[in-house]
């Protein structure tokens, strides 16, 4: 079992690293298209253009901010919370591996909304990012829920 | 695992980099001829009102030109130093 976890959250890892790496990347890429936008909307003299430009590269700087700051900060709060030793015997060891694995998956997911959220403004797509941070929010209290059911399912299956 | 694709991907947000930033300096050169020929046109006409739009026109433009090329790329490094472990 500390065999597959380990290559699992290596795997995570990696994702993770890849994933923080291109949310960066798309996140100065859009900064710069906004800027663009808000110099060609000076220049035709559409100052709601402009305004939007300004509003969306702030909104970037917030949602980069977001995702390197506040993500981690989250997750190890969340996982802090998953009791991993309920039980003893499999039941404890299950319990580990499934906190580290809903750690992991919450945190991908969470960068995952971010990125999608960073592509929805840049393109001014509201809809994508609403649904982006409910997927955030869903990841949130899907950890909750964990950190709940995981010493209520050890005490059901007869933890020690 | 994901260096390879990670490679690419960085690859391309070079080139989209390099494009946006040329197009960048094309539209600013483009709008700072536009408000020259805008003030000159004030000037000549005794427009002042013109012209003193077309002088902040071309200040705003310099402006947002030096925000894209020292602001943003100092926003990135910040950024990169943020960029965290994995907290998992």
């Amino acid at each position: 079992m500390n065999e597959i976890t380990s290559i699992l959250l290596t795997f995570l890892r990696e994702a993770w690293v890849a994933l923080a790496g291109v949310v960066l990347a798309f996140a100065l890429l859009a900064g710069l298209a906004q800027v663009l936008r808000t110099a060609s909307a000076g220049v035709l003299g559409s100052s709601r253009w402009v305004g939007e430009a300004l509003t969306a590269l702030l909104s970037l700087l917030t949602l980069g901010l977001f995702a390197f700051l506040g993500i981690p900060k989250i997750v190890e709060a969340l996982q802090s919370a998953l009791p991993n030793g309920g039980g003893c015997g499999p039941i404890s060891e299950l319990g580990l591996f499934a906190s580290q694995l809903i750690g992991g998956l919450a945190a991908l997911r969470m960068l995952k909304a971010t990125l999608t959220s960073i592509l929805s403004t840049s393109l001014g797509a509201p809809a994508s990012l609403a649904s982006a941070l409910t997927e955030t929010a869903e990841a949130f209290f899907g950890m909750l829920l964990a950190a709940a059911a995981i010493p209520l399912a050890a005490r059901f299956l007869g933890a020690c | 695992m994901f260096q390879p694709i990670m490679d690419q991907i960085l690859s391309l947000a070079r080139d989209a980099w390099a494009f946006m930033a040329g197009l960048l300096i094309v539209v600013a050169l483009l709008g700072g001829m536009y408000y020259i020929l805008q003030g000159t046109a004030g000037a000549a006409f005794g427009g002042s009102r013109m012209t003193s739009m077309a002088i902040i026109g071309v200040v705003g433009l310099v402006i947002i030109v030096l925000f894209a090329f020292l602001f943003l790329p100092q926003i990135g490094e910040l950024l990169k130093n943020f960029q965290p472990q994995p907290p998992f």
